[in-house]
């Protein structure tokens, strides 16, 4: 067969498959989003009603403001976190050696667990009573000794960002060990021949070409914190009342316990039109010419 | 400006030796290149005078200061790189101009010491440019730039015409070698090329298996070779080396044929060099003996004749205008001024034709 | 100090923070290894030392808990989306790293971006269609769904492995008279078999930890181990002890796998983005 026929023929079950399980998904959503869509009432999605779905969300729905807000503060502050301290981290395990090559290999240990699984620990973790975390906190501040950390608002919300920054922090850290490997050795020996010393290396020559990563990084992280929904669920179901409720906890409540697909797939569009957003950024890096 | 000592230093990883407990004096204003062949320790060797190695054990001076404990930045040494190690997302002005600012070096003195220096490697044109616009040469200037903009005690070059084409490399090497000649500064060059190092220094180290096998002027180094491998390493094409015995006052081959009259007493193994050039091409018969040709090489400024010596093979440097062809005879005459005798087991050199 | 004195103060104090860090990455799960052989009055107390028992593990494969069924049921899904999704996605990442498609960056960042929508977006649709034509609580479902996920993963990553494939070897086998599709079956796919693993155990992974699929489109039958975590939930409150032992099951695999393949993990997360 030509190559010019079979080239396209070889990319065809892959373009379905991605198209089937994706993009229809999401252009049905799309649809889905300008119905009634109330999964209680017979003739599902039942009638067209225009942008009503997404006037209610903007005009009549603190709750979708408030996940917002949550999604938005987390994002920032997860992404603030994991990726400083992943950078710190990669900057003390990049040199290899026995024991650093040893921990970089138990950084993939957190990595492979479920999310849910992690959520389900940290709730463990910061039981009062007998959560490790707990106690630990408890010895260096005395007053957080036994708090119900998850009932407790604002704590709830630290100890989300805690377990969400304890399971990112090892992949970050990573892929930064990866872009400092891919430093010229040479440009950072230049810099310490010509008279810089360590913290004026790292900020004239490492760090403005790790820059590239950094924002792989940072796009990457941002995406996965917007869109986190599995440890949320395990560790705090969205609460106390909606204190951690993250946008995708709150699509999920609204279409499949509250029946109102309709409604949350309205949601579902405005989370992703954000995440476009960023993925235009990261394709621009993955296709960028060295 | 300084002298660099390099006392007993030794550089162990695990149980590979870099170098092994080598001492080395560069004088001031010297051009001393090491040269050997990959990991020899040539480059270890440089590496531990800028700080980017510790030695396992001995002492590196830099002038009359013991440098062993200091970091890179405070040895006051400039270096070249092979790959030329520039900042990437600089301009070429602040790439040459970091040394000074990293050191502290007023504003207004930098611009015009960078553009003095940019002036010397003729970069004037391309200070604004960032270093992936440049060609390797343009580059090559540029880590030169960089290291002339000061005044450093040492100058430190690894393989840094390595990365050039040959054209390039032959223009670049004459720059350097006006440009060093200019600023008179201490110099340490590492190279794996032997006609840089013969062009460039003012005296060579030659290197092998972390050791310095010979320490000489260009022309020792040539004409007086210390064992075997200087012999074998310097020079191109590389020294003629014949195995065989002396008797009588004569070399004679493994393959039993008495080749030409050396000055030794009677030996049972010896290995004789020769160069190409000290190879003289006769018509048969008029030489010491009669080989087959077993090829022919027209190089334009030369001829090289390879021929068939017993199991061996010996090549011969002839006129070029000298036209020959495969399989035919010459007669071959060892110039007896120019032999070199080598003991096969001690690899040393035992004396001259 | 001197230089080298001050370096190797630093130095002492990098050894501590890398060992402070190992140490927060490292306990928890430690400590859910020690709670799973906990019975359960020590597990609700800070006991480093106890009589360690394997009844924990014995209890979650019971009724009312049933693992065993959810491990199936983990396996089927995790592994036929594997074996559906590597071979569809070789054949794509061949094409896309050795020829000249129209379209193909725009193909190539919208496989990307899939991988970025929410998945809650995705599941939305899915619902309602399982919901009519009964695939919902069906492990068929599952698998269709997961390969959502996986799909853009493989094809990104398998195609990074391609592309790390010297082309001359295909080209002496086509100028020795091979067809393209002979150069695929007897160059390409044995000098990638070691990246095809390695984008399956990845695919597996991710399929393995699935959740808010697992939760939406299941509810009994074709429940994955995920979401069985759920099921530790009594009126007096979590059993903690069984929990950490259902949490073995569902890691401990997953870090065998993961180690396996560690040097190629970063590549798979980021697509391409960081070679």
């Amino acid at each position: 067969m030509q190559d010019k026929r079979l080239k396209y023929l070889l990319v065809v079950p892959a373009v379905l498959v991605v198209f089937a399980t994706a993009i229809w998904p999401l252009i049905d959503s799309l649809r889905l989003s300008f119905t009634v869509g109330r999964l209680t009432r017979p003739n599902f999605p039942q009638a067209y009603i225009g942008l009503e779905n997404y006037n209610w969300a903007f005009f009549d729905e603190p709750a979708f403001w408030n996940s917002v807000t949550v999604t938005s503060i987390y994002t920032i502050v997860t992404v603030a976190l994991t990726t400083l301290i992943a950078l710190g981290l990669a900057m003390l395990l990049a040199p290899g050696g026995r024991l650093r090559s040893g921990v970089q290999t138990l950084l993939i240990l957190p990595f492979a667990m479920s999310p849910a699984l992690i959520g389900v620990s940290f709730r463990f973790m910061f039981n009062p009573e007998f959560g490790l975390f707990d106690a630990f906190f408890g010895l260096l501040f005395p007053p957080l000794a036994d708090i119900s950390w998850l009932s407790d608002p604002v704590l709830a919300f630290v100890v989300c960002v805690i377990a969400d920054v304890w399971g990112w922090i090892p992949f970050l850290t990573l892929v930064l060990i990866g872009g400092l490997a891919s430093i010229p050795r040479d440009t950072i020996e230049a810099a310490q021949v010509d008279g810089a010393g360590g913290w004026r290396v790292f900020k004239d020559v490492t760090l403005p070409q790790l820059m590239p990563v950094l924002a792989v990084v940072l796009i990457l992280k941002a995406i996965f914190s917007l869109k986190t929904f599995d440890q949320v669920y395990m560790l705090t179901n969205g609460g106390p009342g909606t204190a951690t409720q993250t946008l995708s906890h709150y699509i999920y409540f609204n279409g499949f316990k509250y029946g109102q697909i309709g409604y949350s797939a309205s949601v579902a569009w405005l989370m992703v039109i954000p995440m476009l957003v960023l993925t235009y950024f990261y394709a621009k890096f993955v296709f960028r010419k060295d | 400006m300084a002298r660099v000592s390099l006392t007993n230093i030794t550089k162990r990883w695990g149980d590979f030796i870099g170098v092994d407990n080598q001492s080395l004096e560069i004088n001031d204003k010297e051009f001393l290149v090491l040269l050997g062949p990959s990991g020899c320790g040539k480059t270890t060797t440089m590496r531990m005078i800028a700080g980017l190695e510790e030695p396992t054990a001995g002492e590196i001076r830099i002038g009359d200061r013991v440098v062993n404990d200091d970091l890179p930045k405070d040895r006051d040494v400039a270096m070249v790189f092979q790959n030329y190690g520039l900042y990437p997302h600089m301009t070429i002005f602040d790439n040459i101009a970091y040394p000074l600012k990293v050191r502290g070096t007023p504003k207004a003195e930098v611009a015009p010491r960078v553009e003095k220096a940019a002036a010397q490697v003729e970069l004037t044109e391309f200070l604004h440019r960032k270093p992936k616009a440049l060609s390797g040469g343009q580059r090559q200037r540029v880590a030169l730039a960089r290291a002339i903009v000061r005044t450093p005690k040492v100058f430190l070059m690894d393989e840094p015409l390595s990365n050039l084409d040959a054209k390039l490399r032959v223009t670049m090497r004459a720059e350097l070698k006006h440009l060093s000649r200019q600023l008179q500064i201490t110099t340490v060059y590492v190279t794996h090329d032997q006609i840089e190092a013969m062009t460039l220094a003012d005296r060579v180290a030659v290197m092998k298996n972390g050791v310095i096998q010979q320490l000489g002027t260009p022309d020792e180094i040539y004409n007086d070779p210390a064992n075997l491998f200087v012999a074998g390493f310097i020079g191109s094409p590389a020294m003629n080396l014949i195995n065989g015995s002396v008797k009588d006052g004569m070399f004679v081959t493994t393959g039993g044929t008495s080749l030409v009259k050396v000055g030794i007493s009677d030996r049972d193994a010896v290995v004789l060099g020769v160069r190409a050039e000290d190879v003289e091409i006769h018509q048969p018969g008029e030489g010491d003996i009669d080989l087959k040709v077993y090829a022919y090489e027209n190089t334009g400024e030369s001829v090289m004749l390879t021929v068939q010596f017993g199991q061996q093979r010996v090549i011969a440097r002839g006129d070029r205008h000298l036209r020959m062809d495969m399989d035919d005879t010459v007669g071959l005459r060892l110039n007896p001024d120019h032999l070199y005798l080598f003991d096969p087991a001690s690899e040393n050199r035992i004396g001259n034709g | 100090m001197t230089g080298r004195q001050r370096k190797q103060f630093w130095n002492a104090i990098q050894i501590i923070l890398i060992l402070i860090a190992a140490g927060i990455m490292i306990i928890p799960i430690i400590w859910i290894f020690l709670a799973a052989f906990k019975s359960h009055v020590d597990v609700y107390q800070l006991k480093l030392f106890f009589s360690p028992t394997l009844e924990n593990f014995s209890t979650v494969f019971q009724s009312p808990y049933d693992l065993g069924h959810k491990l199936f049921n983990s396996t089927v899904v995790a592994g036929v989306t594997v074996l559906f999704a590597i071979p569809i996605a070789t054949l794509a990442a061949y094409s896309f790293s050795r020829f000249r498609l129209r379209g193909e960056t725009t193909l190539l960042v919208m496989i990307l971006a899939t991988q970025f929508v929410p998945a809650v977006v995705i599941v939305l649709p899915f619902f309602v269609m399982f919901r009519d034509i009964g695939l919902l609580d069906t492990r068929t479902g599952l698998i269709l769904v997961n390969l959502a996920i996986v799909m853009p993963f493989a094809i990104w990553m398998i195609k990074g492995f391609i592309d790390g494939i010297p082309i001359d070897t295909e080209e002496a086998a086509m100028v020795d008279g091979s067809t393209r599709l002979q150069v695929i079956w007897n160059i390409v796919l044995p000098m990638a078999a070691p990246g095809l693993f390695t984008a399956g155990i990845f695919c597996f992974i991710i399929a393995w930890n699935e959740f808010l699929f697992a939760l939406i489109l299941t509810n009994k039958n074709a429940v994955t181990l995920p979401i069985g975590l759920a099921l530790f939930k009594a009126e007096e409150g979590d059993l903690w002890n069984l929990l950490s032992a259902a949490g073995i099951i569902i890691m401990l695999p997953m870090f065998i796998l993961a180690l396996t393949i560690r040097r190629y993990f970063v590549q798979g997360m980021t697509m391409g983005a960081v070679r």
